[in-house]
């Protein structure tokens, strides 16, 4: 096997150990909300470090590679995956961060999400979302991240429904324009680790295939 | 090979293959080299096989492949180098600007003056700087001093070699440097005013930075010419070149546009050879 190829392996099970992290992160902020557990949130946003830290060091090592072995093809593909991969675990870990440091002003703010039946909704979909995304990291298997693509909307929708039930609460009670505000932003952040699952996907299909998917309804002449 | 050495028709040890994938579009004018078929064997033993393939003007065309897979013996059947080796045969047709290279009634001489060829290593002549690129004119005809000067000035230029030898033309060519003295050699080609020109693993001789001001000089020229070049210089096969032809055992594997191949190449056998998993 060519040290590269070595290489890029390695870097492929280092990227797998970071989307553990990512999604360890988001489930202990996801259940920090749920049990309104301001220390635990906050443990979510103080130990982002980590994986911070793990991003830079799986860059760098992506620079290294292409400066010493200019890959072509397959390699260049998977070299420029986990480049751009790498990015938004840690944007996923980033986000969770900002949902643990939310968990204050939902205590703080008295947000009842026993109300919003729309909130597990949104969790338990993006939860699974990123369980799937990992595993799709794992194999980089087309079809996993073409699956992942197909259902983006689902996320927006599920967000959509709950921000359309915290406006029109606030509607009807504008003292409670605080609260709204605090669950959308915090629906908004795990609405964003969705996309960003997309993301990955729309990567997968590039390091599968070398067609770039993103965008692809809004360029002319379509992917690639 | 002369000549008048007989053609034999390829067909001991060949093996029919589905053709190649190849999406090079051809919205890009006629074809300058054409090649349908085309087979040349040394005796028994294939050096490629029904090779089909449209190179296009004012682009460089790379041709990579594992050694011994007949990228060479393509490049040189372009302008007939193959003709001194015994036993050669060829079959199918390979044209330049729609003659046929291999036809009987085809000129050698007019041939090879349309089809200029820079090699491995550089070949001046043990004569002047200026003596190396009159070297075609003066064989043409041409004797008039200004306009040899004229030719002379153009082809240094055209190389990207006149501002580092222009005060001393008459000075030994083997007394330039290796990358000098490649860029005399393809100043030397320029100056039969060819429409093609073949260069044969043109750097593999030449330092860094030679090799980078032969890249460039190759970028400028494809703005007149048509390039073809064999390299096993996989990194300056996508530096150089708009379309890249993989070879491998004497057949043409895949034919792409060369972004397309270094980044999401068809054939599982050109991803392997470019990442190294074999050759």
């Amino acid at each position: 096997m060519p040290e590269l190829q070595r290489h890029v392996d390695e870097l492929m099970r280092r990227l797998d150990r970071m989307g553990l992290h990512s999604q360890e992160a988001v489930r202990a902020a996801i259940a920090a909300v749920d049990t309104r557990d301001v220390a635990a949130g906050m443990a979510v946003s103080d130990g982002d470090g980590v994986v911070d830290a793990e991003e830079v060091a799986i860059e760098q090592e992506c620079i290294r590679l292409l400066a010493l072995y200019q890959p072509a093809a397959v390699d260049l593909r998977r070299l420029c995956f986990v480049i751009k991969a790498n990015n938004d675990l840690e944007r996923i870990a980033d986000k969770a961060a900002s949902v643990g440091r939310r968990v204050r002003h939902v205590v703080d703010d008295g947000v009842d999400l026993a109300q919003y039946d729309e909130w597990p909704d949104l969790e338990d979909l993006v939860t699974s979302r990123l369980d799937q995304t990992l595993r799709a990291i794992s194999s980089l298997r087309l079809e996993a991240a073409q699956a992942l693509i197909a259902s983006d909307a689902e996320v927006e929708e599920a967000y959509s429904r709950l921000a359309r039930h915290a406006i029109a609460d606030a509607r009807k009670a504008p003292d409670g324009v605080d609260l709204c505000v605090t669950l959308v932003l915090l629906a908004r952040a795990v609405h964003r680790i969705g996309e960003l699952c997309t993301n990955i996907a729309e990567d997968i299909v590039f390091a599968c295939t070398g067609d770039i998917v993103r965008h692809a309804d809004r360029r002319e002449g379509g992917p690639g | 090979m002369s000549d008048t050495t007989p053609m034999r028709a390829a067909g001991r040890g060949m093996i029919p293959r589905a053709a190649p994938r190849q999406r090079v579009p051809q919205a890009e004018g006629q074809p300058v080299i054409r090649s349908r078929d085309f087979t040349l064997l040394y005796g028994t033993k294939v050096g490629v096989q029904n090779i089909t393939m449209d190179i296009y003007p004012q682009s460089v065309t790379a041709i990579i492949g594992p050694s011994g897979c007949g990228k060479s013996t393509f490049l040189r059947s372009i302008n007939r180098m193959n003709d001194l080796i015994p036993h050669v045969s060829t079959s199918g047709r390979l044209q330049v600007n729609g003659v046929d290279v291999y036809d009987k009634r085809t000129n050698l001489v007019n041939l090879r003056q349309q089809v200029g060829m820079v090699f491995q290593h550089p070949n001046p002549f043990p004569k002047s700087i200026y003596d190396n690129v009159a070297y075609g004119p003066r064989l043409q005809g041409t004797r008039s001093r200004s306009r040899l000067d004229e030719v002379v000035e153009r082809c240094l230029r055209g190389a990207a070699l006149w501002d580092e030898v222009n005060d001393n033309l008459k000075k030994s060519a083997l007394a330039l440097s290796g990358g000098q003295q490649q860029r005399l050699c393809i100043a030397r080609a320029l100056a039969t005013e060819p429409k093609v020109l073949l260069m044969d693993e043109p750097c593999s001789a030449l330092d860094p930075i030679a090799t980078g001001r032969i890249e460039d000089l190759i970028g400028q020229l494809k703005a007149i010419y048509t390039i073809v070049i064999v390299t096993h210089n996989m990194q300056q096969a996508a530096r150089v070149s708009d379309r890249t032809a993989f070879f491998c055992l004497g057949e043409l594997l895949e034919y792409d546009r060369t972004g397309t191949v270094f980044t999401r190449p068809a054939n599982k056998r050109t991803e392997g050879y470019i990442t190294g998993r074999f050759g």
